[in-house]
């Protein structure tokens, strides 16, 4: 393993950097590690989330770690801001690296279908289930944009002018 | 005219660093009242005093105003500089240009300048008005006070007794001994606690200077440093204690099974019982609250007649007292009785409580296997509810193979307490070595966020458990999750090795904070206490002032001032036991002359201060047949509620005096 090179410069810009993007409580962290003990994207092989994550972010080491895919494994479950005994909001720091990630168009190849049904359909995961409802007596078709060519092109025309039009996909 | 000196101090950059410390003094200079002005780099230091002294004795000043720190912790010296230098000490007037100024505003030091030189004109206008005052002193009680019987109050009492004083220790359970006497053993010897608490205890019980008043309560004092009167509420006992002889015979014909406290719920106990078994005194009580009144009788009444027999037919505890010390007949007042005594000083070691189980959701506190570690502590000791077998809780007679320890449950935790419990560490290691030397065979995991072993040997201690096999992971425990009835999966983090962690435990073991229990929020009100940040009692101040308190005469040991281990509280009980001594071996306290006095020949006598004052100070006497107000000094605070109401301005604040307030009004406005 090579030897980490801690430098202020790096470690300022990085804290400065998820701080910005919403991972404020950063600073607060202890390491206690009770984050990464219930975080199901770290049992799943996803180890550079929550603790780790937040170590390596101030150790300075953003531009390493751009490319890891571990931050796309978070469920958003918030389970580790529930067991944080020092108020980090853990998955706040995802969320922010994350951020960071797509800014600098290192996202994960994982969320491209996700993000264009997102902009087709309006859901970022869709199963058509309109054999299954009629089972249960339910209308074919739910409520949703998925159905509504309307509601499509307004979704559309919001992510067409969001920031996520940005990163080139739709 | 008066001839006032002004010193302004630098304080090094505390007060320099953002005041102009020159501009300040140059200002007074312009003062009509000021005859010197000068500035030094520590006023306090033993030139800066020597400056003071010089100008008196020179006659150059007969005020001396110095524009510094806090009177709270400088006044005492200044005061001493002037009587030195042959002044009266109360012609001395501080303005406070650091804590009030240069601190708050060192942001704005042109500001913070012109608000110094207005401080310093203000005490300039009061000192050249001021009056010279005289201390007066008043005899002390020669006895003292300690409330709470664990292991620093009885050192506390046995310090105070030793030194020839008549010590009341105060204790609400039916025996002295506190939380030291659950403890199984102790850290980093090992000793039994029981074995060198005991004999202690019976010291305490003893000693022919200690009373103990156990199964009572403080409701009430009242008074001041030398002279308190304090109400003790001596809990009903329903037990005749001058003939009870400890022999348990109450206890076993007793058929009510209600939960026992000092084995932490684990197991049931009468409702006649001793506390336990080497309880000091050992003395039986009835827990009224779980009595069920065997065959129907209420206290107070006459039994029923065996229509059989022609006998009276006794309760089973009073049948079977040999020493006839339980009699129900008897109209035993519920409430108890008061017991009025009077001390000079008071210590309050009221210990601390453990947080329930109950609070941590995630650690599946419903699950009999999952436990405190004071429930640990009793299921080991030999006079717990298993006779010391360790066995799993949700069984009768199961040892457990893996165990588990989870630090920091409810400590280090901002969403119950930020502070370190500082013991939990230590006597967890403490409970894995006593189990691995007993049962070399379990698996016993310890999580920490990190091991801190801060005392004598302690270090040592730790790194001797993971010398005899005790799994030590960094990482704290995330949560438990229930297998079965018996078995819990454990959810942590290996933090060196970067992975998650998962494995069944058998039992598991919540290390949780030390808090002040609610019962000691009461008691607070009753002494006038104060509490720090951590909702502990606040000592008077945190590094030089760790046994005393805001209120004069009463002195603060072992945990209710912050979680400490058993050395440091009994090193706090024998410092709070010397501190308590002090104005008992001086025979009379100094009460400060900043009190209030009537002027007879201006009091009309219409009464209206007497029942304004808060301290029940004045009272109306009799003068040349007329009633005239009259303050009690011993009583009186001199908070000034008496001098602004009195319509014929016939009470004088000293210290505080019209002229001089408007003095200082008018310098800090012009």
């Amino acid at each position: 393993m090579e030897n980490l090179k801690l430098q202020s410069e790096k470690i300022n810009t990085a804290v400065s950097t998820i701080i910005g993007l919403g991972g404020t409580g950063i600073l607060q962290c202890v390491q206690c590690g009770a984050c990464s003990a219930v975080c199901p994207g770290v049992r799943a092989g996803f180890p550079v989330l929550c603790r780790l994550l937040i170590r390596k972010i101030l150790d300075g080491q953003l531009d390493e770690i751009i490319e890891d895919s571990s931050s796309w494994g978070c469920q958003a479950c918030n389970r580790c801001t529930e067991v944080c005994p020092q108020g980090v909001r853990p998955q706040e720091v995802v969320f922010a690296f994350r951020r960071y990630q797509a800014g600098e168009l290192a996202v994960s190849t994982s969320t491209t279908t996700s993000q264009m049904n997102m902009y087709e359909v309006g859901h970022a995961v869709f199963t058509d289930a309109q054999e299954l409802r009629q089972q249960v007596g339910l209308p074919a078709k739910a409520p949703t944009s998925a159905y509504n060519e309307t509601a499509q092109k307004e979704i559309q025309t919001l992510l067409n002018n969001s920031s996520m039009a940005e990163l080139g996909l739709f | 005219m008066a001839k006032v000196g002004v010193y302004v101090c630098h304080c090094g950059t505390n007060i320099a660093g953002v005041i102009d410390v020159e501009a300040v003094r140059a200002h007074a200079e312009t003062l009509p009242e000021v005859a010197v002005a000068r500035k030094d780099l520590f006023m306090c230091s033993d030139s800066g005093q020597e400056m003071i002294k010089q100008d008196i004795r020179d006659g150059l000043v007969d005020r001396v105003v110095v524009a510094a720190c806090t009177p709270r912790t400088h006044e005492p010296i200044f005061r001493a500089a002037l009587e030195a230098g042959g002044l009266n000490k109360y012609l001395f007037e501080m303005a406070n240009i650091r804590d009030q100024d240069s601190w708050v505003h060192a942001n704005d030091p042109e500001g913070a300048t012109a608000k110094a030189k207005k401080l310093m004109a203000s005490a300039v206008g009061k000192a050249a008005r001021l009056q010279p005052l005289e201390d007066k002193f008043v005899d002390v009680t020669k006895a003292a006070l300690v409330i709470g019987g664990g292991v620093g109050g009885i050192f506390s009492a046995l310090e105070l007794a030793d030194m020839g004083y008549p010590t009341y220790l105060v204790e609400k359970e039916p025996s002295i001994g506190g939380v030291m006497a659950m403890l199984d053993k102790t850290f980093p010897t090992n000793d039994c606690s029981a074995c060198i608490l005991t004999p202690v205890m019976v010291d305490a019980g003893n000693h022919p200077n200690v009373k103990l008043m156990t199964y009572s309560e403080v409701e009430d004092v009242d008074g001041y440093i030398g002279n308190f009167t304090v109400k003790v509420r001596r809990k009903q006992t329903y037990i005749d204690w001058q003939k009870c002889t400890g022999c348990g015979a109450c206890a076993e014909a007793c058929p009510v099974r209600t939960t026992n406290e000092f084995n932490q719920g684990m197991d049931k106990r009468p409702a006649a019982y001793i506390h336990f078994p080497q309880a000091v005194p050992k003395k039986a009580v009835v827990d009224m609250e779980h009595c069920i009144n065997c065959a129907g009788r209420k206290l107070g009444q006459e039994p029923k007649i065996s229509k059989k027999t022609g006998k009276p037919m006794l309760a089973p505890c009073e049948l079977a007292c040999p020493a006839d010390a339980i009699n129900r007949s008897l109209p035993l007042d519920p409430q108890g009785r008061i017991e009025e005594i009077k001390v000079g000083s008071i210590v309050v070691a009221t210990g601390f409580q453990v947080m329930d189980k109950g609070w941590f959701k995630e650690m599946a506190p419903e699950h009999p296997n999952v436990i405190t570690a004071l429930q640990l502590e009793r299921l080991i000791s030999a006079t717990g509810p298993t006779g010391g077998n360790l066995y799993m809780p949700s069984t009768a007679d199961k040892k457990p193979k893996t165990m588990t320890f989870v630090s920091c449950m409810g400590s280090r935790d901002e969403k119950f307490h930020t502070y370190c419990s500082r013991v939990c560490c230590m006597y967890m290691i403490k409970q894995a070595r006593l189990l691995k030397e007993k049962y070399p065979h379990m698996n016993i995991y310890m999580h920490f966020i990190d091991v801190r072993t801060a005392g004598k040997d302690y270090d040592e201690y730790y790194v001797g458990a993971r010398k005899m096999g005790v799994n030590i992971l960094k990482g704290k425990v995330g949560g438990l999750q229930i297998i079965d009835d018996h078995r819990l999966r454990v959810l942590a983090y290996d933090m060196e090795a970067g992975t998650p962690v998962e494995y069944e435990s058998d039992l598991v073991v919540l290390a949780t904070a030390i808090e002040l229990p609610e019962s000691a929020k009461k008691l607070a009100q009753t002494l006038g206490l104060q509490f720090c940040g951590s909702n502990f009692f606040k000592e008077l101040h945190p590094k030089l002032g760790p046994v005393e308190t805001s209120t004069r005469g009463i002195f603060l040991a072992g945990c209710c001032q912050g979680p400490k281990d058993i050395p440091d509280t009994v090193s706090q009980a024998k410092g709070a036991a010397g501190a308590a001594a002090v104005p008992l071996a001086q025979g009379k306290v100094k009460i400060e002359p900043i009190l209030s006095e009537v002027i007879t020949e201006l009091c009309s006598g219409c009464g209206i201060c007497v029942p304004l004052c808060p301290y029940d100070a004045i009272t109306l006497k009799i003068h040349a047949e007329k009633p005239r107000a009259e303050i009690d000094i011993t009583q009186c605070k001199g908070c000034g509620v008496c001098t602004s109401a009195c319509p014929s301005a016939a009470i004088v604040l000293h210290g505080y005096e019209d002229e001089q307030i408007y003095a200082q009004i008018a310098a800090l406005t012009a």
